[in-house]
């Protein structure tokens, strides 16, 4: 039985093979039932996001080598092989169970701790076992990485702190508003950042949202897409008093928002904080505003190294993770283990009541006038012997298979036995 | 009272201090703080003080406010009771780390003035005593909750303003949460205050328990003070719907000028129908 896992990622590959590689929803089932019917005792399962494409098989026999997933996907793709293999990495047996519990666990993501990947193997898993494409193994795999995932991220801060700019930026707002509900957001000229943003303040409850841009159509197209309102640039000023938040990403030269108009507007809103954000380089606010009593004025900077400080304690957590890691790649391969060995012993105890059977129907026939309540003591007795007979070979056999024994077991019992059936394949 | 009628109350302020440092310890460092911990010092310190305080009112067979430390550690478990049923309906994050710290700290105060010989005078079966103390309590105790918001308040908007994103400002709620509750303890209290003092009013004006100058007693200046103040809060508030950093320095100045009057007073001298022991049985001989 072996574990095999072949791919790229963000890492290994540049964004030109990876896309010649990825797979989509529609295309997958095709290609594992292709797979399946090339290799009719594997188990395989096929992750593709946009930053990486692998493939994870398994069989018992051990059918299925590196080359054969390589050209499996040259064939698929329609690529020659020198075009995408130098990318590839390959993982057997625990390095590759390692490497999926890495890679689910968000350790191997481009934006570290994230949790998307969690829901994209949980994705593939499921896209595979619906075509049929897993067996024991894959099954216990994949269930197994999902669950390694959640304890990374419960017992360690790999993904607690925020570290998208948008993010940070909405956590700030929320450190002054409770929600955002009845909060007017104005934004001030529309650059990408600042529709980031908006996204993030809708989803969190933000629905009064208004739009002043120089060029009134752009304004407009940003205020439909919220729900919001559009208004002419040079209303601006008379806007700021009712603003709850307030967002500046013009790239105006100069700045747009000044001291004097904005402590005119605390002194209408009667102190009522007013959250100020100037995303824009050279910045659009000036910075004395930050000196008005209850306003709060943060610029790109504040947020960049807030957002830094977020990735360093993250990376800080990542040794941690790799110790979890490496305990439960340990546990699963020692399950494994165990796992192999099980068909053996339910041969061997086959193997054993069939004996035991026949040795009784003998005995039947000569004890003719045996009355049935005797029988049946005699063939408890001989069922529990057997039983007791196997229970500790049993026991030690699993015992040892665990320590990574398991296949020498195998062969021992079935040799000692003379069990030579070949129907113990999972 | 002898030695061992201090053990409750000290035990009591024990509690109440690992509350504290468990409580601060949380918002620090979390890993070594458990938050349950600080909790259940503080209802084990709270049991304990209400045990103390029936104990106290089954021995005199009055309610506990005999004397000028009674009063004090009854006003101290108001305090509780209050913010208990507050976080039970609002579940502020973190008002415990700035609340319980200063409970602790009158309570310890409370402690000095175990043993003084300041005594009630007026008739402690009497009505509008009942009238009078608890409201007013109930009011400062209220007020001593908004006193710790608007620190919480002021802490929250420090952050903010000078940029400082560690474990305090993740854990301390929104400015405007913070706010709104100490709004709800603010306009809670100050019913609770006017109805005290209109009772007391009535109470002197009546009984004559303060003498014909009743009116010049520092306590009963210093009650109207403490009055308008919130007065003043609540009018600003509600007619020009005033927020932010200066409604939390009001509220502080109000809860020192609350301590002031409560205790205070004493210190100045004036007696408020409360009478030195020395000097009772001074008249008694007269």
């Amino acid at each position: 039985m072996s574990i095999l896992v072949v791919g790229l990622n963000h890492k290994s590959a540049p964004v030109a093979v990876r896309e010649k590689l990825a797979f989509n929803a529609n295309n997958i089932p095709t290609a594992l039932s292709l797979f399946l019917h090339r290799y009719q005792t594997a188990e395989t399962v096929i992750l593709s996001t946009c930053n990486r494409v692998e493939m994870y098989a398994s069989t018992m026999d051990g059918a299925v080598k590196t080359e054969d997933i390589l050209s499996f996907f040259a064939d698929f793709h329609k690529i020659a092989l020198d075009e995408f293999s130098p990318y590839m990495y390959y993982y057997t047996d625990d390095r590759a169970v390692n490497h999926l519990f890495f890679v689910t666990a968000s350790l191997d993501s481009m934006v570290l701790g994230e949790s998307q990947i969690l829901s994209q193997v949980k994705e593939a898993y499921t896209t595979a076992s619906m075509g049929e494409a897993t067996g024991k193994v894959m099954n216990q795999l994949f269930q197994q990485s999902l669950n390694v995932a959640k304890i990374v991220h419960t017992r360690t801060a790999i993904g607690k702190k925020k570290v998208s700019i948008s993010s940070v930026a909405v956590e700030f707002a929320e450190k002054i508003f409770q929600n955002f509900t009845g909060k007017m957001v104005l934004v001030v000229g529309a650059g990408e950042m600042c529709e980031l943003l908006l996204k993030h303040l809708y989803e969190e409850g933000a629905r009064t949202i208004v739009v002043a841009n120089r060029t009134f159509e752009r304004a407009q197209e940003i205020a439909n897409a919220f729900q919001g309102q559009a208004i002419k640039y040079e209303l601006l000023g008379e806007y700021l008093a009712k603003a709850d938040i307030i967002i500046s990403s013009t790239s105006a030269p100069h700045y747009v928002i000044h001291a004097d108009q904005v402590k005119d507007a605390i002194r209408l809103r009667r102190g009522n904080p007013m959250f100020l954000l100037d995303i824009a380089v050279p910045r659009d606010i000036e910075p004395e505003i930050a000196n008005i009593d209850n306003v709060y004025l943060y610029n790109i900077d504040d947020l960049q190294s807030v957002v830094s400080q977020n990735i360093d304690e993250r990376t800080r957590e990542v040794e941690k993770c790799r110790s979890i890691i490496e305990e439960e790649v340990e546990h699963f391969m020692a399950r494994l283990e165990e796992m192999k060995i099980e068909p053996a012993i339910t041969l061997l105890r086959n193997h054993f009541h069939t004996i035991g059977r026949e040795e009784l129907g003998r005995l039947k026939t000569k004890l003719k006038s045996i009355d049935n309540g005797d029988w049946e003591q005699v063939v408890y007795t001989v069922e529990r012997t057997i039983n007791k007979l196997l229970h500790h070979p049993a026991k030690v056999a699993k015992q040892e298979a665990k320590n990574g024994g398991g296949y020498r077991y195998v062969e021992i019992i079935r040799k000692l036995f003379g069990i030579f059936h070949h129907t113990d394949r999972t | 009272m002898d030695i061992f009628s201090h053990i409750p109350f000290i035990i009591v302020i024990l509690l109440y201090f690992i509350s504290s440092v468990w409580s601060i310890g949380y918002i620090i460092k979390p890993v070594f703080f458990n938050k349950k911990v600080g909790k259940w010092s503080m209802m084990m310190g709270f049991l304990i003080h209400s045990g103390f305080l029936i104990f106290l009112g089954l021995e005199s067979g009055n309610i506990p406010i005999t004397n000028v430390y009674e009063s004090f550690i009854s006003l101290i478990w108001c305090i509780l009771f209050v913010y208990i049923n507050l976080d039970y309906l609002y579940k502020l994050p973190a008002l415990d780390t700035f609340l319980v710290p200063v409970v602790t700290a009158l309570s310890l105060w409370a402690l000095t003035f175990d043993g003084g010989d300041l005594l009630i005078t007026v008739s402690l079966q009497s009505f509008w005593l009942i009238a009078h103390i608890i409201p007013i309590f109930i009011g400062y105790a209220s007020f001593t909750i908004s006193f710790s918001l608007s620190i919480m308040y002021l802490t929250q908007q420090r952050q903010l303003k000078h940029k400082l994103f560690g474990p305090l400002f993740t854990r301390l709620p929104s400015l405007e949460g913070i706010d709104r509750l100490m709004w709800k303890t603010i306009s809670f209290g100050f019913p609770l205050l006017t109805l005290g003092l209109v009772f007391g009013t009535f109470w002197v004006k009546t009984q004559n328990i303060l003498g014909e100058q009743w009116y010049l007693d520092y306590k009963v200046v210093l009650g109207l003070a403490t009055w308008l103040i919130y007065a003043a809060l609540l009018h600003m508030r509600l007619v020009s719907s005033f927020h932010g950093t200066k409604i939390a320095c009001l509220t502080i100045a109000g809860f020192c000028l609350v301590l002031f009057t409560f205790i205070g007073t004493f210190f100045m001298g004036s007696k408020h129908a409360f009478q030195k022991v020395s000097e009772h049985t001074h008249e008694k001989f007269e």
